[in-house]
């Protein structure tokens, strides 16, 4: 039989990953980082829980960070839930998104609605701040990922442009 | 049209809950107040020392034992000095009470009295000012403040009752910050998280960087201090507790606009006690030209050359525009500070305007974007 005392006591002693770390080691802006790294980044970690149809938060909304499905579904929309609802994107377990929050004050520039019960881990622009302060190391590794991410899909919008110019 | 009733009715009902909520608050006031104050003292010293916990617990892995640490610290530091500062005070204050009984300290008044009336231009000199008047006056002033030190003595059990809730409540939010602000943040609802989690960062922020600057400001003073005491020694001041007084000054400064004042009252206190009796004190010109009996003129001129000095150049480089308050509001709230809770409440009254800008700021900010949340 299993003592709360004993589970208090030892607890730490087991170090079975949390499920919220799983998560973080599969979104490509945490990459690089070691396993104090992930304890770290998980206390700063806010979980929110979304039922069906909830939205996360809405277009031209103020927005202040990102957020990462640890279970559940969401869909990024542009326009209202009924008519002429434009689903950009659809987004399951490990994914991302809201990410420009960080770096910019400009609102949000769609709907994030959740597609059915669902558990999200935001990370916002003040922990981050909070992180370059704390552990400046770990602050900095974030901000790099981050950086080479935007670099990342600024070079495919380029190659699009391009695209799009050479037609 | 009913819709309108209806908003009508339910604005009609929200001034009466407001109304009902501050009748109650006034009511319970009384017996809250002192709790209050404990807590915000509490609030502003875990603040002040939160980041130096949150280093060395990343240091030696531990929240106890950071807190522990840095309470330790901090402890050893304030009885260090509280305790040199008593022993020297009560040693300077039985040798002045061993130098001079209440007929040589009248007899000095007096003599100082001639010298004041005989520097007044002759259109001043009334019937009262004769030298008479001026003795007496300012016996009666320094028996006035020689009894009320001892009125403040038994005010420091009530102090120290304070300083030691003070003391638990700041270990307990000290270690359990962190866990309070989660459990806060927590709390808030979706539709509200992001400007929630804002709203309390900012917080944090402006009051972290007007205490920050403030303890930094007030170094400054505290430094400055020093260094005019001590050169007014070189001119032959005999002032002694040079460090103390320097200190004293610096904190006195953290309450705005009466502080400074405040900070030049043990100066000349200690210049008066040290120089009571010396013809050449008495005698003192301050610039060659100004009476300056005690080398008082020279003491208030250094104070306010600190200050000018701290308020023109050092202040708004260090505190910079983080409250931003306009002086007329600075002074009404410290009025309302002082009647609610006293000198505390004086000390307390402009941080906690900012928080309270800060939050109607965000506040304004929710309402004008609450269709879009």
């Amino acid at each position: 039989m299993k003592s709360a005392k004993w589970e208090n006591i030892f607890k730490g002693w087991n170090n079975s990953e949390s499920e919220a770390v799983h998560t973080l080691k599969k979104v490509p802006v945490f990459k690089n980082l070691n396993d104090k790294d992930f304890t770290e980044l998980e206390k700063m970690m806010h979980h929110r829980n979304f039922t069906s149809g909830d939205f996360i938060f809405k277009n031209r909304a103020p927005g202040e960070g990102m957020y990462i499905i640890m279970r559940g579904s969401i869909k990024i929309t542009i326009g209202t839930r009924s008519g002429n609802e434009n689903i950009l994107a659809e987004l399951n377990r490990g994914e991302f998104f809201g990410e420009l929050a960080l770096f910019d004050d400009e609102p949000r520039s769609a709907n994030g609605i959740a597609l059915e019960d669902c558990k999200l881990l935001g990370f916002f622009t003040q922990d981050l701040m909070i992180l370059q302060e704390r552990n400046p190391v770990l602050g900095h590794k974030i901000m790099f990922n981050l950086g080479g991410l935007l670099g990342e899909r600024l070079r495919k919008t380029n190659k699009l442009l391009i695209k799009e110019q050479s037609k | 049209m009913i819709e309108k009733e209806s908003n009508y009715i339910q604005q009609i009902y929200r001034i009466i809950l407001l109304l009902i909520g501050l009748w109650f608050i006034n009511l319970i006031w009384p017996y809250i107040s002192d709790v209050i104050l404990m807590l915000v003292f509490a609030f502003l010293f875990t603040t002040v020392l939160l980041s130096s916990v949150d280093a060395f617990e990343r240091k030696i892995g531990s929240r106890s034992l950071s807190v522990l640490a840095v309470v330790a610290i901090l402890l050893g530091a304030i009885s260090t000095f509280v305790g040199s500062f008593i022993s020297q005070i009560s040693q300077q204050a039985q040798e002045f009470s061993q130098r001079v009984d209440q007929n040589t300290m009248a007899k000095e008044f007096k003599i100082l009295g001639d010298k004041i009336t005989s520097a007044l231009p002759s259109f001043m000199k009334s019937e009262q000012s004769s030298s008479d008047y001026f003795a007496d006056k300012l016996t009666e002033i320094t028996q006035a403040v020689l009894g009320s030190l001892g009125s403040l003595v038994s005010t420091v059990g009530n102090f120290m009752f304070i300083a030691v809730m003070v003391f638990i409540f700041t270990i307990i939010l000290l270690s359990e910050y962190h866990v309070f602000k989660r459990a806060l943040v927590n709390s808030i609802p979706n539709k509200f998280f992001e400007v929630g989690l804002k709203l309390i960062y900012n917080i944090e922020k402006s009051v972290s960087s007007y205490l920050r600057g403030q303890f930094l400001s007030a170094a400054s003073v505290a430094g400055m201090s020093i260094t005019g005491l001590v050169l007014l020694n070189f001119f032959g001041a005999n002032l002694t507790l040079v460090i103390f007084i320097g200190i004293i000054a610096g904190l006195a400064n953290l309450i705005p606009l009466i502080g400074p004042f405040v900070g030049m009252v043990p100066a000349l206190l200690i210049a008066f006690m040290n120089n009571l009796g010396s013809e050449a004190a008495m005698d003192h010109m301050f610039l060659g030209t100004i009476p300056s009996p005690f080398f008082s003129i020279d003491i208030i001129f250094m104070f306010l050359v600190v200050q000018q000095i701290e308020g023109n150049l050092i202040t708004p480089a260090l505190v910079g525009k983080s409250v931003g308050l306009h002086p007329m509001l600075v002074m009404i709230v410290l009025l309302i500070g002082g009647t609610l809770l006293g000198p505390l409440g004086m000390l307390f009254a402009v941080p906690a305007t900012g928080v309270m800008k800060v939050i109607l700021k965000e506040i304004a900010f929710v309402r004008k974007n609450a269709h879009l949340l």
